[in-house]
């Protein structure tokens, strides 16, 4: 049970949490002022400290440094006490597994110096300790953290982290910044406003680097922890990580690590993805929307598909060019919009996260491996979904190479009707005669399809029709309804993140279908508001944050919105596991 | 609420995994040597309680460490200087001998006062050097005023000890108690006796004339900065209240091939002493009633003790006066901006967190 640490916000495995001591701290965060480290039982024998609540204790450990052989750390693995206030064990990424029986609320990894500086190596510790240890206890990297690294390490899934690094290189006259790290004697002037930085370089000594040093890594925790809360934390990486060679392998690699931030990604967000770099196309977000989009949905429309470029307004049929489309379409065609990083959204899924929470870098130039990207989701989309026709509405730049590139390799004949520019009168005039013998669907049609668009990309394939076999609307787009054939409501569209939410009605729905539920089995209790994790019994592996859950126990039928992972809510003895939405008592 | 179980310490499982580790690690090397060549011989001058004599210093080449066969100490590389087959003949072993006389007489002005004979392992266990050879050396060395030889505690013996003092030699066994804290010599350095045994060996060669210099080992693997300091101050400290241990050697560990530490080393998990923590060490303790020397190996290379690049002979300077002279004011000499770095490892390196600094 670990009761001093609980995790509040998540950001792929990244996490705000809480050490809750006397004076609770919140983390990622330095642990210098909390830490009573109980001694080392290398050289001496040592008792288990009295301990409170006021600091973590590191247990009497014996550490492991890198470059210790298994067969040592075996024999000399401590058996840590199980203790009733705060307290850390030490462990290596080999220890740490057989370390847990402890129920410590920390683990100190011993050997960071090893492994800082080496990608390969510092993902491979890291992964490796986070999936030994649980969920809700902190995990703190001693003697590495710096300004530069603090994000990367949290990034990876680091909660606590200390000074002595950016003192160390203070004390050597290195001068330490986000932006990595500069001799003092190099500096024509001090780069910051921190209170050790208010005065003339001249004066500015080895002690007073040592003093920037430590501010600039809890301002640079400061930024992280916020970054965390907005769920911003990978789009500052791309940018921040990129001073450091290593910290840009780092996060390169963890996304080879798919399965280690897939189970930590949420699948929605309020925040917006910047994808400024090609790095953005390897995030959780995009690759799980190219995959659900090329591998659950499935048109149900019978007119011709028409590609078109993505808009920089959101959602795409807000923006002034889609209106443009959409006069010259007039729903004779089943819109398909190209874009990178995201690849290819339907029209029913653009309000679905992250289709309208990206943000690129318009330059109109593509670059071989976004043009790769996008025409591997192209062609698997259309290897799926069968048209009458593809009209291609695009411009030359990019989007025809891929175009080409998708046609030649499926053996298909697109009809290209942009000239220079799909916006010129031209350009649309064709489209719309491209189109005018074909048969517009009507609105119902296209509500209808938008909703099981979504259950299906939200639930898995064939959702659409298992859970809306019977389907009325209510309301208008975006805020659709969904009722069944006598009226009661099953589920509404969320405008803001394009997903359904259930209603109890939906959700009885959704277990009898052959659609793969996701279950949150709880403790005899009737939840409100809330479930924690300690009323959890079990919970199935694929639930991510933001995924709809139903909810069941003796008590209580439920449906809500995950708070945590599947294997996080079993795993964790603290913190709220899933929002309840509807309850009613069995 | 259970305590951390002392099992290990006490069924003798770490030292398995250490010895098993240990030969694993020095199967690697494939070197072997000329039985009839001493593995090192130099001259010098050291510090005793008669004074400062010259010194002729032979290390033997007796077919190497029987501990370190077994696995051994974790630092220790010089069983890479052992012979094919195991064992030295005495005629080997007394041609080994002429070749350091040799040496000598080509490269000194006169014979040295002072002899001093390591064997990576012990001079004193007859598996390594036979009775007869013991003594034929004894003769051999019978001219100068003192000698040293090398041993572990469990092979000193009055009569093998009587062998040198009835030549008139004044004459100390040199005993490599790398630490006066067993939880340390045994877990960290991985040897085997107990300081107990040290003490007994000490009183029986105080009882027929000899004495006893003690080699400390300072920085063992798994041992932080400020450890490894805390523990070389008390190790010097016990053995001043040893009787008949007059001199200590505080070595500062240095990474040697086909070891332990080693390993540690080339996986970024461990690094050798400051200067600045050898040079503590000696000041702290030079009030205690004991010659303490240093002589760090290796000093201003990454594989030996060492500190910025920029200072490090200047320490090793001081250190060596200090051996000589035993004054602490020798360090007052010395200062340099890297200070402010080994004060910041000392106050914060752990031994899960290290080396801090490299
Ligand atoms: S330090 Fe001495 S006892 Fe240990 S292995 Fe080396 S020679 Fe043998
Ligand atoms: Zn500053
Ligand atoms: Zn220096």
């Amino acid at each position: 049970m670990t009761d001093y640490f609980e995790v509040h916000d998540r950001d792929g495995a990244a996490r705000v949490g809480e050490l809750r001591l006397s004076d609770s701290l919140r983390t990622p965060a330095v642990s210098d002022d909390v830490l009573s480290d109980a001694g080392s039982l290398w050289p001496a024998d040592r008792d288990v400290p009295e301990g409170d609540e006021s600091a973590l204790t590191v247990l009497p450990h014996r550490a492991f440094p890198g470059g210790t052989a298994d067969e040592v750390q075996e024999a000399f693995a401590v058996d840590y006490p199980d203790v009733d206030y705060p307290s850390a064990a030490v462990v290596s990424p080999d220890t740490a597994a057989d370390a847990t029986d402890a129920n410590a609320d920390a683990y100190v990894l011993s050997n960071a110096q090893a492994i800082a500086g080496h990608a390969q190596a510092f993902v491979a510790a890291v992964v490796r300790t986070r999936e030994a240890i649980p969920p809700d206890t902190a995990l703190y990297l001693p003697g590495v953290a710096t300004p530069a690294n603090a994000a990367t390490l949290a990034y990876a899934g680091i909660d606590l982290v200390d000074t002595d690094r950016a003192v160390v290189k203070g004390t050597q006259g290195k001068y330490l910044t986000t932006d990595g790290e500069q001799f003092l004697e190099d500096l024509e002037e001090l780069p910051c406003a921190c209170p050790a930085c208010q005065r003339s370089i001249k004066e500015f000594d080895r002690g007073d680097c040592v003093d920037h040093n430590v501010n600039a890594l809890r301002a640079a925790l400061g930024t992280v922890r916020q970054r965390i809360r907005r769920g911003r934390l990978r789009d500052y990486i791309e940018g921040q990580a990129r001073h450091e060679q290593w910290l840009t392998a780092v996060f390169r690699r963890l996304d080879q690590q798919y399965s280690y931030l897939e189970q930590r990604t949420p699948v929605l967000r309020r925040a917006e993805i910047t994808s400024a770099t090609e790095d953005a196309m390897r995030r959780v977000e995009i690759q799980r929307f190219a995959e659900r989009v090329t591998q659950r949905y499935r048109c149900r429309f019978d007119n011709p598909l028409v590609i078109v470029p993505c808009s920089a307004a959101k959602p795409y049929s807000e923006s002034q060019s889609h209106g443009q489309y959409h006069d010259a379409i007039q729903f004779r065609g089943h819109t398909l919009s190209m874009t990178s990083p995201i690849g290819v959204v339907p029209q029913e899924l653009e309000l679905t996260y992250p289709a309208q929470h990206y943000d690129s870098v318009v330059t109109g130039h593509w670059s071989a491996t976004e043009k790769e990207f996008v025409a591997d989701v192209l062609e698997a989309y259309l290897q799926r979904n069968d048209y009458p026709r593809v009209i291609a509405h695009v411009p030359g730049e990019g989007y025809r190479d891929i175009c080409e590139r998708v046609e030649d390799s499926l053996g298909l004949d697109f009809e290209y009707t942009v000239e220079d520019h799909p916006t010129t009168t031209e350009s649309l005039a064709n489209l719309a005669s491209t189109l005018s013998d074909e048969l517009k669907y009507g609105k119902r049609e296209r509500q209808h399809n938008t909703l099981r668009a979504v259950a299906d990309y939200q639930f898995g394939e064939g959702a659409g029709d298992a859970l809306f076999e019977d389907l009325q609307i209510g309301s208008r787009y975006p805020k659709l309804r969904a009722l069944d054939g006598d009226g009661e409501q099953l589920a509404t569209l969320v405008a803001q993140y394009g997903v359904l939410s259930l209603t109890l009605a939906g959700a009885r729905r959704w277990v009898e279908s052959d659609a793969p539920t996701k279950r949150v089995e709880i403790d005899n209790f009737v939840p409100h508001g809330s479930v924690l994790a300690p009323g959890i019994v079990d919970a199935s592996e694929d639930i991510r944050v933001g995924d709809e859950v139903v909810i069941e126990g003796p008590q209580a039928f439920a449906v809500g919105r995950a708070a945590m992972s599947g294997p996080e809510m079993v795993r964790s003895s603290r913190g709220i596991a899933s929002s309840v939405r509807h309850v009613e008592e069995r | 609420m259970s305590k951390p179980s002392p099992d290990v310490y006490e069924q003798g499982k770490g030292m398995d995994a250490h010895n098993s580790v240990m030969r694993g690690i020095r199967a690697r090397k494939d070197e072997t040597y000329d039985p009839r060549e001493p593995t090192r011989v130099w001259l010098d001058e050291d510090n005793t309680p008669s004074g400062v004599y010259d010194s002729l210093t032979i290390i033997l080449n007796t077919g190497g460490c029987r501990w370190a066969r077994a696995g051994g100490c974790t630092m220790c590389g010089y069983v890479a200087e052992s012979v094919e087959g195991g064992s030295v003949s005495h005629e080997d072993l007394m041609a080994q001998i002429d070749a350091c006389l040799d040496h000598e007489a080509e490269n000194a002005e006169e014979p040295a006062g002072l002899i001093k004979i390591y064997t990576s392992g012990s001079f004193l266990d007859e598996r390594e050097v036979p009775a007869e050879t013991r003594q034929a050396i004894a003769e051999t060395f019978a001219d100068r005023d003192r000698i040293v030889v090398e041993s572990l505690p469990d092979f000193v013996e009055q009569p093998k000890i009587e062998d040198f003092t009835t030549q008139g030699l004044e004459t100390d066994i040199a005993v490599g108690l790398e630490t006066a804290t067993d939880r340390v010599r045994k877990d960290c350095v991985n040897k085997y006796f107990e300081f107990a045994e040290f003490e007994r060996a000490a009183a029986d060669a105080r009882e027929v004339g000899a004495g006893v210099k003690a080699y400390l080992l300072m920085k063992p693997p798994f041992l932080s900065e400020s450890e490894a300091t805390t523990d070389m101050k008390r190790s010097v400290r016990k053995c001043a209240d040893v009787e008949g241990c007059h001199t200590v050697s505080m070595n500062p560990c240095n990474v040697q091939r086909h070891t332990m530490v080693e390993d540690l080393y080339h996986g970024d998990g461990y690094r050798p002493p400051w200067l600045w923590s050898v040079a503590e060490v000696l000041e702290s303790t030079a009030d205690e009633d004991i010659i303490v020397v240093s002589d760090p190996v290796g000093h201003g290379s990454d594989r030996g003790a060492h500190n910025c690049g920029e200072c490090d002979d200047r320490v090793q300077r001081a250190i060596k006066d200090f051996d000589l002279r035993q004054d602490p004011s020798v360090f007052e000499q010395v200062s340099c901006d890297c200070e402010r770095t080994w004060e910041a490892v000392t106050e914060r390196e752990k031994s899960y967190s290290m080396p801090l600094a490299r």
